[in-house]
């Protein structure tokens, strides 16, 4: 009997928990996005909301002969297989390096995740020095010609453009993944640790042995979000590159709002959003997949 | 060597190896504020020598022309407030969803699982026309709802809520409802209180995101009512020329809450060790 | 207790969510009966905010009970987000009543019908004191859809420490302007220690169509014909890629960054540059030290001289109620004396010939080699309902070509696509 009241009252609560959140979660999410599907099948030209026609699967078979979106399909992938595991390490051993208890600790916590407050407006500036191909006004080409090595176009050249957007990202976004790990770390019981040292565990096996799976459920979710994020890469293109050059870094987000926006085409873009929604989707439900098993 | 120069020369790498990288990730934001203190013809001066760090002759004379060109103060307190309104909603509204699926049994668990990852991936840029007639719609245009409501239920603080709370023991939760808590008690006196560290993190993840947002507010809020400080400081683009000294400035204004947030919170990182003790 | 402020907010938000769709229609008319008349335009420095509210007081002073005249400032950033507003106030039929918008995009709204004529807003005695620059600017298929206070130019400025160095001469007339070849030795001789010998606006964005179409009109073509219908031909005729290939030498030289860091010129790092007008008074004001000068822009080999020019411009929006108070607001805004204060204010050219007889200071160097410039040889951005696609396509065609992809190839692709926006949208119109 106890069970099964138990249950009910489970349930009850449950509904009463996830209520406001479905609630809203469908009247602004699921309800615009909807919206964004039903505009891929019409002709939505920005300026002409009073003109819009049902146009079928145009759009689709259009996209699907678009060279520039199957490039901006490559260019996301790329960035995307590059720049996870490159962030989330990079994010773990920072949490890493400042998860000690020493004197002075936040201060560096507060500087590496300082990339995340600081303006792209200032980034840009700064990187643009950086990386200037130019090797009298770059200072990573001044570097590699006093090296003795030929000077690297970085964002001008397309071999290089996209592999330069890759570490500019790790680098401003590893802040924001460092301090989940942080919470997770913290999560860890420290008696584990203890046991494991007791044990004669070093510092390499303490982190394979407790750590690791310690933070399971957060590097699953770390790494779920990296995907995602990394998938609706916009910002350094937009600010940095503008898509080029030669499409380098014309990403699939960069090409929603282009085409929707800029170029006005937003029946057309709404469909690119709506393949790349199902392009997320399948590769978000492999991975749970994936990490599951 | 004794365990003790050991440790010294642990501590010694430990100091100097974290803060050359720190350096290298802090770099922008000391140029931002080193920019905020010259005059303008100093500040693109010697872009590619590290004299670009180090103002000649500071002065607050930049900061001077924010202040008395804008109403800085209203345009911080505005974000402040509408930021603070969506976070503590934020906050509660999903951390609730991401218990229930973490540790409750009902209908449609795995549905409300699949869409929350789903609605993840949907980007804000294909959204944002739809979201945009539907605040008119509701007119809602140029209130503060349309900045705070449709923020409020986030995929993202739904399911790492959820993420953490499955590492929380089910033996803590089993001897609460043996001393008679309900679910939702349980929740509220068990639960959510040793779970500082993640309400902490997702506010502080929320208070950058939302603080630097520039997109939407440009869209729904039109004068000076309730104009953020992103949209402040952006009045400083201007007509050409543009003067980066008052943008600097005024940057670097606007980076003082996030970081003050940041440190205020830290202690939610260092007790957290302290309290997890329970678990065990 | 807990359970019960929830049940308050679920029914709030449920409440909420019900009343999608009951928006309500605005009525533009105020509780003393006057028109409201809303402005959106571009926030601004402090001496044009202040013109604002002055004129506005001023305004409705003299229109009690009739006009009651209000501005919205909106937060430009790069243009491309005050559009982004614009595009979104359109959705809801939201606009304003008058919408400032930049020159070349004056085109875009009329062709869709989002702004209105203006034809009979001045007689043709008034219409004549407007540069024709301007007033090209703001017509499309013959009609005027805007009209604006202020000009732009770019002009070429030197280091003049540099050039005497390398003993450059200077052109004292237009007639002596110095021809592509002549840019190109003086960049090549320019470029050492550091220095690159001139620079080009770079922006990735609406500076490259603004500055690069001179080369195009220079060269004896455009980048779209006459009537804004067609780039094909045009921006990839023998004579664009010529003008491309000419831009592209001066990068591969070593002699222009493709990515120019910051104020290069200002700062002794860029002999020369293709500068807004705008920097006349940055020089004046920030750099005292720099020994400056300005020259006009560089000719083809026998082309035709040629300037940049452009300003925002203010359009009646088909969302008005009150035509003819929209029309009031304008023929006030735009008057004689306030074309002048306002362009006085934000120290550019004014729009009105007349103006120039009050803003003496046009009639010494170096700001009256803008004047010249503007009223000689100045050449608006094309008229074309798809300039939004041709001067995306155009900058970017630009940056592939520095990077090495045929010019050729390159504008032909940025001609395809301008052409098939137009024919999707306007051509049947």
């Amino acid at each position: 009997m106890q069970v099964s009241v138990d249950k009910k009252s489970e349930r009850k609560a449950a509904y009463l928990f996830i209520i406001p959140a479905v609630v809203l979660l469908a009247a602004f999410l699921l309800y615009p996005a909807l919206q964004t599907v039903r505009y891929a099948f019409t002709d939505y030209n920005i300026m002409r909301p009073d003109r819009i026609k049902f146009c079928g699967f145009n759009n689709f078979i259009e996209l699907f002969q678009d060279k520039d979106f199957w490039i901006a399909v490559k260019n996301t992938l790329h960035f995307t297989i590059l720049v996870v595991p490159f962030q989330t390490v990079l994010a773990l051993a920072l949490a890493l390096l400042i998860s000690s208890r020493r004197k002075g600790v936040s201060i560096f916590r507060a500087a590496y995740f300082s990339p995340q407050v600081t303006s792209m407006v200032v980034v840009a500036i700064l990187w643009t020095v950086l990386y200037n191909s130019n090797p009298n006004s770059g200072l990573l080409n001044a570097l590699l010609v006093n090296l003795g090595m030929e000077p690297c176009g970085f964002l001008n050249d397309p071999k290089s453009a996209m592999n330069s957007i890759v570490f500019m990202s790790a680098w401003q976004g590893a802040g924001y993944q460092m301090m989940i790990f942080l919470a997770g770390l913290q999560g860890i019981p420290k008696d584990q640790y203890e046991a494991a040292s007791i044990d004669g565990a070093g510092k390499i096996k303490s982190f394979l042995y407790v750590t690791l799976p310690g933070l399971k459920n957060v590097i699953s979710y770390v790494i779920m979000i990296t995907v995602i994020q990394a998938m609706k890469l916009f910002t350094q293109p937009y600010v940095m590159t503008k898509g080029g050059p030669q499409n380098a870094t014309r990403t699939l987000v960069y090409y929603v709002y282009e085409q929707g926006f800029q170029k006005r085409n937003f029946g057309y873009a709404c469909a690119v959003a709506a393949v790349f929604f199902v392009i997320v989707i399948s590769l978000s439900v492999g991975m749970k997949k994936i990490i599951k098993a | 060597m004794t365990q003790k120069q050991r440790k010294q020369i642990g501590s010694l790498a430990f100091y100097i190896g974290n803060t050359v990288i720190a350096l290298i990730f802090v770099s922008p934001l000391i140029w931002m504020i080193a920019a905020s203190l010259k005059p303008e013809a100093e500040i693109f001066k010697g872009l590619n020598s590290i004299s670009t760090f180090v103002p000649k002759a500071a002065s607050l004379a930049n900061y001077q022309e924010v202040f008395s060109r804008i109403n800085m103060w209203k345009f911080i307190f505005n974000s402040l407030f509408y930021v603070m309104v969506i976070i503590v909603l934020d906050l509660f509204v999903n951390s609730l969803c991401g218990y229930a699926l973490a540790k409750f049994e009902f209908k449609g668990k795995n549905a409300l699982l699949t869409l929350v990852i789903s609605l993840m991936v949907f980007p804000a840029e294909a959204i944002m026309l739809p979201m945009y007639r539907e605040m008119a719609d509701l007119g809602w245009i140029n209130t503060w709802a349309s900045l705070i409501v449709p923020f409020i239920a986030k995929c993202f603080s739904i399911y790492m809520f959820r993420q953490f709370f499955l590492d929380i023991p089910n033996d803590l939760l089993e001897a609460a409802k043996i001393d008679g808590c309900g679910p939702v008690k349980t929740f509220f006196r068990v639960v959510a209180p040793i779970s500082g560290t993640v309400y902490a993190t997702i506010l502080i993840l929320d208070f950058v995101a939302h603080w630097n947002d520039f997109m939407w507010p440009l869209l729904v809020v039109t004068g000076e009512e309730k104009r953020t400080v992103q949209l402040a400081i952006q009045t400083f683009f201007g007509s050409k020329p543009i003067n980066y000294g008052p943008i600097m400035a005024s940057l670097t204004v606007s980076a003082i809450p996030m970081l003050l947030m940041f440190v205020f919170l830290q202690k939610y990182y260092v007790e957290g060790i302290a309290s997890t003790g329970i678990k065990g | 207790m807990k359970k019960r402020v929830v049940a308050a907010v679920l029914t709030a938000m449920l409440a909420g969510s019900l009343c999608v769709g009951c928006g309500q229609v605005k009525e533009r008319v105020n509780e003393d009966g006057e028109s409201v008349i809303t402005v959106w335009s571009p926030t601004d420095e402090p001496a044009i905010e202040e013109w604002w509210t002055e004129k506005i007081d001023a305004f409705n002073q003299a229109h009690k009970g009739r006009i009651h005249l209000q501005r919205e400032a909106i937060v430009r950033a790069d243009s491309y987000a005050y559009e982004d507003k614009i595009n979104a106030a359109i959705t809801s039929n939201d606009l304003p009543d008058i919408l400032f918008v930049d020159g070349p995009t004056v085109s875009v709204y009329a062709a869709n019908e989002i702004t209105l004529p203006l034809d009979d807003l001045f007689t043709e005695a008034e219409w004549d004191d407007f540069l024709d620059s301007s007033k090209q600017q703001n017509t499309y298929d013959g009609k005027i859809y805007a009209v604006g206070a202020t000009e732009s130019s770019v002009a070429l400025f030197y280091n003049a420490d540099m050039l005497e160095e390398a003993g450059i001469r200077i052109p004292q007339s237009k007639e002596e302007a110095w021809t592509w070849t002549e840019f190109y030795e003086a960049a090549k001789k320019l470029t050492k220690d550091g220095v690159v010998g001139t620079n080009i606006i770079m922006d990735k964005g609406e500076g490259l169509p603004y500055v690069l179409e001179q080369f195009w009109i220079s060269n004896g073509t455009d980048l779209v014909s006459e009537d804004g219908s067609q780039a094909d031909g045009y921006i990839n005729s023998p004579e664009g890629v010529e003008a491309a290939e000419f831009l592209n030498s001066l990068i591969q030289g070593g002699y222009a960054n493709i990515d120019p860091i910051q104020k290069e010129f200002h700062n002794e790092r860029a002999a020369t540059m293709l500068g807004g007008s705008w920097e006349v008074a940055t020089l004046e004001n920030d750099y005292p030290d720099l020994n400056w000068g300005i020259t006009y822009f560089p000719v083809a080999e026998n082309g035709i001289l040629s300037s940049p020019t452009g300003d925002w411009a203010a359009s009646v929006t088909k969302n008005t109620q009150d035509m003819e108070a929209a029309k009031e607001v304008l023929r006030f805004l735009f008057s004689e004396e306030n074309v002048t204060t306002y362009a006085k204010a934000i120290s550019k050219p004014p729009t009105r010939k007349s103006s120039y007889d009050v803003l003496t200071e046009y009639n010494e160097y170096p700001r009256s080699m803008i004047k010249e410039q503007l009223m000689e040889t100045g050449h608006p951005r094309p008229r074309t309902p798809s300039y939004s696609v041709l001067s995306a396509e155009f900058s970017e065609a630009m940056l592939n070509i520095f990077t090495g992809v045929d010019a050729k190839e390159a504008l032909d692709a940025a001609a395809a696509a301008t052409d098939k926006d137009y024919n999707k949208y306007y051509a049947q119109e």
